[in-house]
């Protein structure tokens, strides 16, 4: 427990530094939010009331301060666009990304866990070709290509799913899933390729090591070896990757949410650096790099708990 | 803990197929027909202002076509008609409108619409922080003469008025919900037009209802309309085909072609009353010289810009007007046909015979990449050699602000009245003169145009300037985009429009 409060507090600098540099970097970026706001007929002095009332001729420090004072109050800002809460704005569009995430996420476990397994305990055999081939594909077809093709055979042509958008999932259940379930597999898809692989080589790795030999000398049935012995400790690297690929999940949907027209938080992100939304852009960046280090810490303590040889002790050691 | 990972997977897998059965069983039987009363637009862009007062974005209007009635409308064939008002008298001197109110029309929220709804919006347009400002700049005063009749005083004879008042400047919105909660109102618009305003969801869709009291008599047609947020072209195109959505408002110009015979739905193509083009940056020192920039003009192969970036579906064009405006001349917009000679020839006079280098800057829209690199091409013909710098909108307008470019593809959407395609494009100091062009005589014929009220008057005014911007060429006229729609055939009532809009109060799904 201790340990985890100090991991969360070494978190506290990391957010800090991100919020910094996401701060910095907009600043760079050429175009000037009013000047994006009032568009083109806009004339010269309206920009400039704009830029007045928007804040923007306050000095960087002071603009950076009253953002992060804000933030720190669990106040997120206010749309530089339309001025709407950017607490709303991501409390809307942040289930669909998580939904969408998760269900990536779960649909590549579904895949990669049995194809990985499966190839490791028979290597080289029909099997084990046929896996390969299927995360070969996995990793060369582009997802947006394949999401588009999935569009077409269940949407266009067959007519049982819709083709895009969104339904949340409390207006009503059975629209969610069905809107949901072909960027969920596209997506997935992509993601268990990686994962196969992985899981496959870390099953082989444990497969040649020595208890595994005495556990088969001892004439253990396979079953009990793979799944009671070698699955445990295989899965410290499948964790790992596990771990990065959902947290990638999270911020970077966008390709998906754009084929199939899903409104959610990778969107948010492009839409409002697109409209020059500092702030908007600023506060859900950093709602993002709190997640990847939420996840961060879940992989910790999910290592401790596949494997007791890792103490969460010694590693803060 | 042997056994739990076989335990979850034989249970997780199972369960994850009934889920998908389940819901491919559900949508088998409920895809298909959903009751018809529901009307889906998709729209090619979020609507970021729904206010009339803050808009500035094209894709607004198309909203503001359902949730607000204008003073005046436009019919298809481009004549102003009564909406909101019933009729209106202009004065003989052009200082005095005024007009005769529809009357027992109320607002969504139950506001009863009068002269003084009237007022009180065309008086909040005129606001320093409003984006109509200029539309209205003209009017004086705004006098309510009776509950139904309002007098719009002028300081100078304006023309574009009516035509203005077509579009956001004429739109009423509620004043009991705009004095409520002003900073609200542009995510919750109250007017009174056929459809109200529910709810919406941001970057996914915006959800109106009936007007049951509208004032034109049976309309309109539908219970719900739907426009529904679909940023790509094609995405839209399969959601038009798998009937997710009954119109789309851009068509994916290469599956144009392709689409012609389709059984579900048609193509509508129309020309826009917009232009593309180059604007060259006077103040330049490389497009100082009227010769470099005519040289330019006569490069160029329109037909097969078009034909290459645009699939054929556009116009050629060489003038700020297209077809759709009275004020058009065929003879002015007629593509030039390529002239390699005369381009070197000129070139040469401008003492440039061995050619010079410039950076364009472009959006990041496919469409626009590629008439730039046509131009390209076209352009190493007379040695000129154009570098293509990419930069999202935003940052383009800025620096096209600034004068900080040397060349730039920025396009206009179009205004009804020709002065809204000239005035702010090519007089001295204009807001959109990113060309820095400046001519005496053309300030001088702008300015006199707009205070005429005779049309054929003023269509003289407008093409003898159009005729001396192509002595001029501040602006390299490119081509006018056309307004190209995918409508279902289970649609009915809908008539395109010269300003391009959808006006859906007579539109009838089948």
């Amino acid at each position: 427990m201790k340990i985890i409060i100090k991991r969360i507090a070494a978190a506290i600098p990391v957010l800090f530094i991100v919020s910094i540099m996401v701060f910095l970097m907009l600043q760079l970026l050429p175009g000037d939010p009013a000047t994006v706001i009032l568009g083109q007929e806009a004339t010269p002095e309206a920009v400039e009331a704009m830029r007045e009332q928007l804040g923007l001729n306050q000095p960087l420090l002071i603009q950076y301060l009253h953002w992060l004072g804000n933030v720190l109050q669990g106040n997120l800002g206010q749309s530089l666009v339309d001025g709407t809460s950017v607490n709303d704005l991501i409390a809307e569009r942040l289930p669909a990304t998580l939904e969408l995430a998760f269900g990536s996420f779960l649909v590549a476990l579904l895949i990669a866990l049995p194809c990985g397994i499966l190839s490791a305990a028979r290597p080289n055999t029909v099997i084990d070709h046929f896996c390969t081939f299927i995360s070969l594909i996995g990793m060369s077809i582009p997802h947006f290509w394949l999401g588009m093709m999935c569009i077409i055979l269940f949407a266009v042509e067959l007519g049982i799913l819709p083709a895009s958008g969104y339904v949340p999932f409390f207006d009503d259940p059975v629209e969610n899933l069905k809107t949901i379930i072909l960027p969920v597999v596209a997506t997935g898809f992509r993601e268990s390729a990686v994962l196969t692989r992985m899981v496959r080589s870390s099953m082989l790795e444990v497969m040649q090591s020595d208890y595994i030999r005495t556990a088969k000398a001892k004439g253990l049935g396979e079953r009990t070896i793979l799944f009671g012995h070698a699955l445990k400790n295989a899965m410290i690297p499948v964790i790992t990757t596990s771990g990065i690929m959902l947290a990638g999940l999270l911020g970077g949907l966008v390709i998906t949410e754009t084929i199939f027209n899903i409104p959610g938080y990778g969107k948010l992100i492009i839409d409002s650096v697109f409209n020059r939304d500092f702030i908007t852009v600023q506060s859900a960046i950093l709602v993002s790099a709190v997640f990847v280090v939420v996840v961060n810490i879940a992989v910790d303590i999910l290592y401790a708990l596949v494997d007791p040889r890792i103490r969460l002790g010694k590693e803060g050691a | 803990m042997k056994t739990s990972w076989k335990k979850i997977t034989s249970l997780l897998l199972p369960g994850i197929l009934a889920l998908g059965m389940l819901s491919a069983g559900c949508g088998g039987g409920k895809s298909s027909g959903s009751g018809g009363k529901t009307i889906n637009i998709a729209l090619h862009q979020d609507p970021p202002k729904l206010d009339p007062m803050m808009s500035t974005a094209f894709v607004d209007r198309m909203v503001f076509q359902s949730v607000f009635d204008k003073l005046v409308d436009l019919d298809s064939k481009g004549n102003i008609v009564p909406m909101l008002a019933e009729k209106w008298e202009i004065s003989p001197d052009g200082k005095k409108y005024t007009f005769h109110l529809r009357k027992g029309v109320k607002f969504h929220d139950g506001t009863e619409f009068n002269a003084e709804a009237v007022k009180f919006n065309l008086e909040r347009y005129k606001q320093k922080k409003s984006n109509r400002r200029n539309e209205l700049k003209a009017v004086t005063a705004v006098k309510v003469i009776d509950p139904y009749t309002v007098e719009l005083d002028l300081d100078v004879p304006y023309a574009p008025l009516l035509a203005n008042l077509t579009d956001r400047a004429g739109m009423m919105c509620s004043p009991t919900a705009v004095k409520k909660d002003e900073d609200k109102f542009l995510n919750h618009p109250v007017g009174t037009g056929p459809y109200a305003f529910k709810e919406r969801s941001k970057g996914n869709r915006i959800v109106l209802v009936k007007n049951k009291d509208y004032w034109k008599k049976d309309s309109p047609k539908a219970d719900t309309l739907v426009y529904k947020i679909m940023t790509d072209g094609n995405v839209a195109l399969v959601n038009l085909k798998s009937g997710q959505v009954d119109m789309i408002n851009r068509f994916p110009l290469n599956e144009v072609k392709k689409s012609q015979n389709e059984q579900s739905f048609a193509v509508i193509n129309e020309p826009s009353p917009g232009f593309k083009g180059i604007v060259l940056n006077t103040a330049n020192e490389k497009f100082k010289d009227k010769r470099v920039r005519q040289a330019i003009d006569k490069a160029l192969d329109r037909n097969a810009i078009v034909s290459v970036a645009l699939s054929g579906v556009g116009t050629p064009a060489h003038s700020a007007l297209s077809k759709s405006s009275w004020a058009y001349d065929e003879a002015l917009d007629k593509a030039p046909a390529q002239d390699i000679e005369g381009a070197k020839k000129l070139l040469a006079e401008a003492g440039k015979a061995e050619g010079f280098s410039f950076t364009i800057q472009t959006d990041t829209d496919p469409i626009s990449q590629q008439v730039c690199q046509v131009i390209q091409k076209q352009l190493k013909t007379i040695n000129i050699d154009m570098q293509i710098q990419k930069m999202d909108f935003g940052t383009l307008l800025d620096r096209g602000k600034k004068g900080d470019f040397e060349a730039a593809t920025i396009s206009w959407s179009g205004r009804m009245d020709p002065d809204g395609n000239l005035y702010d494009w090519f007089h001295t100091g204009t807001s959109m003169n990113y060309m820095k062009y400046s001519n005496p005589a053309v300030d001088e014929l702008l300015e006199k145009a707009r205070g005429l009220t005779d049309q054929n008057q003023r269509k003289g005014m407008y093409q003898q300037i159009m005729a001396q911007l192509s002595e001029d060429e501040p602006y390299i006229f490119l081509y006018h985009d056309n307004n190209v729609f995918g409508l279902s055939k289970k649609i009915e009532g809908f008539v395109p429009n010269p300003d391009g809009m959808i006006r859906t109060v007579d539109m009838m799904k089948k």
